[in-house]
């Protein structure tokens, strides 16, 4: 966030986007990543019963959007912030790409 | 001032997420825990709101007047496919009976694509679906209907509320509440009824949210049977709904419930004295419905949008809590630390100590919550395991995890019913080790395959769906025990589901959990006050210093005051509307309703006049006498007084007319210390003070926690 340093002069006002960068990311990229991990696990977990997976997956959202709201807040840069949401969601897309493969096969 | 992107230790960043994930819809959280609390005793609620019914004796299983009872039903619905008794219990001392009109539908339950229970299907996957957003043809061809269902009514609110109490009725849980609601909309909306009854079964509220989301057992079984059971099951309502559909999640009893129910007509119901079997006819109100509704759909608004904002809600709660707990170091002994008239410090004890008691309540409460919303909030789960597959499947599938029905079919011979039913109640309590019976249906009354199926009051466990209880069966003219179906298996994933489920709604509850529950929800109410409290009084300093607070501190100290003291007023003000409006008023249960609401617009008003203060001191004094004065209001406007109530053994009258003493008493003590305090002056002397509570002092000298000074 250097640039934005250099950018807005003023402490309030950048402090202010900074704050607002990061609550849109916990928001969107948090629910985000919720949802690609609910159809994750919804279409990857191994129950016979699909009730049960969707059942399963949408707690396992819950808990993810939590642990990413967290994140973004904890993590020291927004770029880190944004990594850390980035890759999981990474590795959800790649798995339902996967399984989506498997399917049509 | 928390700075993002510079070093930080966590519990800062933690510290910051706590203070403004809380305050941000702290107000809505406030009042979503309050009435959510409330509904722990909605029933008692409902049975206090309906004055006419306070007469009903209490008389053991013996002398309840069955014989009575059934005659009145054969008089009443002579060509019912299915009777149903709601047994008096510690919830709701009268006898309940209602009805389930035979249906041209009658077998469809073996043909699968019979139009009919199609279409009832199709509606219940329709409100699912909108609750989900999912997409569905189903829901496509249902909603129109819906829409104009709901539109038909012109002033759309009321409709609105008359679909709520239709709702209500049909679910078990308002046994008593609705029920004259629901007659009276019946009636009016008789032309209609096709449709609307379609459509109100689908949407009951229940069904769609909160079971549906549930995803364990629960869940499962409801959507489809949703209409079904509401008016066939449903009926037999033992006190919370609970039961009632307890039954229905039972193998046999779900797929009669479609059987049946598929065009089934259901009649109304009635509540009987039990002792004499003579009718009540209890006032038309929303009763604890209201309150119940409202902590999760609001009122007056879309449903959807409704469920959305209570829903992201509960995530800033979730998020509050987790961060909350990551802020606080000493959680064991903080809790046992408690500091008045500190000021500052106080309120964070206050805030710890309502917070930790009850840690796990708040979390379980909040994340099932958020479970019982989730297939509204994360619809990628369905989506992505039924991918190219339609909902209606969902819903077929979590059926199909209760076993066929056994119910056998109505012979055509005709023979008389058994009357004595207080010898088969005799029977299966002695079978359950002395489990109450909580409701018994009757089905092809008068044939000779006639079934009497008797079911367990409370869910016997926890971890068990809270609608799938223990039943008997009995062949009603011989009085023959039957085969009684089995408890369907569950596995892990659905136990986790009914535990959730079950500990947000307390199906299982008997008296002492529920208490231990509605405790936990005044914890949580506390807690969230406490904190919302806290935010000002942190910075009351800075804005003791200069001559006028920032805009926001202001908004913040108004909307607390509303949203907390004004509330309980408001609240109050519900239930002297409940007896002070005219009981044969068309209009009562709506007036009930608005009467609420124009009083928390007062409030707020007030509260925006008023120095902080003195709007604390006037509301909380104002609340506080009028819930300490409901048990007289009661007294004199029909209801059973508090004396008499004891004396009368119907401790559901007894305790709401107490809880409102308690805390009536409580808010006027708030209200007095508010009054008697005048803030540690080393500080500037002027306007913003704080409110009630231990300690109230802006005070400088103890030390300010590590969290209240990151938060500040």
């Amino acid at each position: 966030m250097k640039t934005l340093d250099l950018l807005i002069a003023n402490p309030s006002a950048r402090h202010r986007i900074k704050v607002g960068l990061r609550t849109g990311l916990a928001a969107f990229g948090g629910y985000g990543l919720a949802l690609l991990g609910a159809a994750a696990f919804a279409a990857g977990l191994p129950f016979d019963s699909r009730p049960d997976a969707v059942s399963l997956a949408i707690m396992i959202g819950f808990v993810l959007q939590l642990i990413a709201i967290i994140w973004v807040f904890a993590a020291a840069t927004i770029g880190r912030a944004t990594l850390g949401l980035a890759i999981p969601a990474a590795l959800f897309g790649l798995w339902l790409l996967l399984l989506k493969a498997m399917q049509t096969s | 001032m928390t700075t993002f992107d510079q070093a930080r230790p966590l519990r800062q960043s933690m510290s910051w997420l706590h203070t403004w994930s809380g305050l941000l819809l702290g107000w809505l959280l406030f009042a979503i825990f309050v009435t959510g609390t409330l509904s722990y005793f909605r029933n008692e609620i409902t049975f206090w709101m309906q004055p006419e019914l306070h007469s009903a004796q209490v008389v053991p299983t013996e002398q309840i007047a069955f014989v009575r009872a059934l005659a009145l039903l054969a008089r009443e619905a002579p060509d019912a496919q299915q009777w149903s008794l709601t047994l008096p219990s510690p919830r709701n001392p009268t006898l309940g009976l209602s009805w389930q009109q035979a249906s041209a539908a009658e077998n469809s339950q073996t043909s699968p694509g019979a139009t009919r229970e199609r279409g009832v299907r199709g509606a219940a996957a329709a409100d699912s679906a909108e609750a989900n957003r999912a997409p569905s043809n189903d829901m496509a061809r249902e909603r129109p209907n819906r829409r104009e269902a709901r539109g038909e009514n012109g002033a759309r609110r009321e409709g609105r509320w008359r679909e709520r109490g239709a709702e209500g009725a049909q679910s078990p849980d308002s046994a008593t509440g609705n029920r004259p609601a629901f007659d009276g909309a019946a009636r009016e909306r008789s032309t209609r009824n096709e449709t609307r009854g379609r459509a109100n079964g689908a949407q009951s509220p229940e069904t769609a949210t909160e079971n549906r989301p549930a995803s364990d057992g629960v869940a499962r079984e409801r959507p489809s049977r949703n209409e079904t059971r509401g008016r066939a099951n449903d009926a037999q309502s033992p006190e919370t709904g609970q039961q009632t559909d307890a039954g229905q999640q039972r193998p046999g009893a779900g797929a009669r419930g479609q059987g049946q129910g598929g065009g089934g007509h259901r009649g109304p119901r009635l509540m009987l004295d039990p002792a004499s079997g003579g009718k009540l006819e209890g006032r038309p109100t929303a009763g604890g419905n209201f309150l119940y509704r409202f902590h999760f759909e609001l009122y007056g608004m879309d449903r959807t949008w409704a469920r959305w904002i209570v829903g992201i809600a509960t995530v800033l709660m979730f998020v509050a809590l987790v961060s909350g707990v990551i802020v606080h170091r000493r959680i064991f002994k903080d809790f046992f630390t408690f500091r008045t008239g500190k000021g500052k410090r106080s309120w964070l004890d206050a805030h710890n100590a309502s917070s930790v008691l009850s840690l796990p309540f708040h979390i379980i409460i909040t994340f099932s919550g958020l479970v019982l919303f989730g297939n509204m909030m994360m619809p990628t789960a369905f989506q992505a395991a039924y991918r190219g597959d339609t909902e209606a499947s969902y819903f077929r599938e979590m059926r199909a995890r209760m076993a066929p029905s056994d119910m056998p079919e109505a012979s055509g011979e005709s023979a008389p019913l058994i009357t004595g039913l207080a010898t088969l109640i005799a029977q299966a309590q002695e079978t359950w080790g002395g489990a109450r019976v909580g409701s018994i249906t009757i089905t092809h009354p008068g044939d000779r395959n006639a079934v009497i199926e008797l079911r367990q009051m409370n869910s016997p466990s926890i971890a068990k769906g809270g609608r799938i209880v223990p039943a008997l069966r009995f062949n009603g003219a011989t009085g023959e025990p039957l085969a009684t179906p089995a408890l369907p298996e569950q596995n892990a994933v659905q136990i986790v589901s009914n535990v959730l489920n079950q500990l947000h709604r307390g199906f299982f509850a008997t008296p002492v959990p529920r208490w231990l529950l509605f405790l936990s929800g005044i914890g949580g109410s506390l807690m969230v006050a406490s904190g919302m409290v806290m935010w000002t009084v942190a910075r009351a300093r800075k804005t003791a210093k200069s001559a006028r607070a920032p805009w926001g501190h202001r908004l913040v100290e108004v909307l607390n005051i509303a949203a907390i003291a004004g509330l309980m007023a408001a609240i109050a003000i519900h239930f002297w509307a409940n007896r002070l409006i005219p009981a044969d008023l068309p209009t009562r249960a709506d007036w009930e309703i608005r009467a609420f609401f124009i009083a928390w617009a007062v409030t707020l008003v007030h509260a925006a006049l008023r120095r902080p203060k003195a709007a604390w001191v006037e509301q909380l004094a104002c609340a506080g006498a009028l819930t300490a004065l409901l048990p007289l209001v009661n007294a004199v406007t029909g209801g059973l007084s508090l004396p008499a109530s004891i004396e009368r053994g119907l401790g559901l009258l007894a305790g709401f007319d107490l809880c409102a003493l308690v805390f009536g008493i409580g808010m006027l003590y708030a209200a007095y210390k508010v009054h008697r305090h005048t803030p540690r002056t080393r500080i500037v002397s002027s306007p913003p003070e704080e409110k009630p509570g231990p300690g109230t002092e802006t005070e400088t000298d103890a030390p300010p926690s590590e969290a209240m000074e990151e938060a500040a």
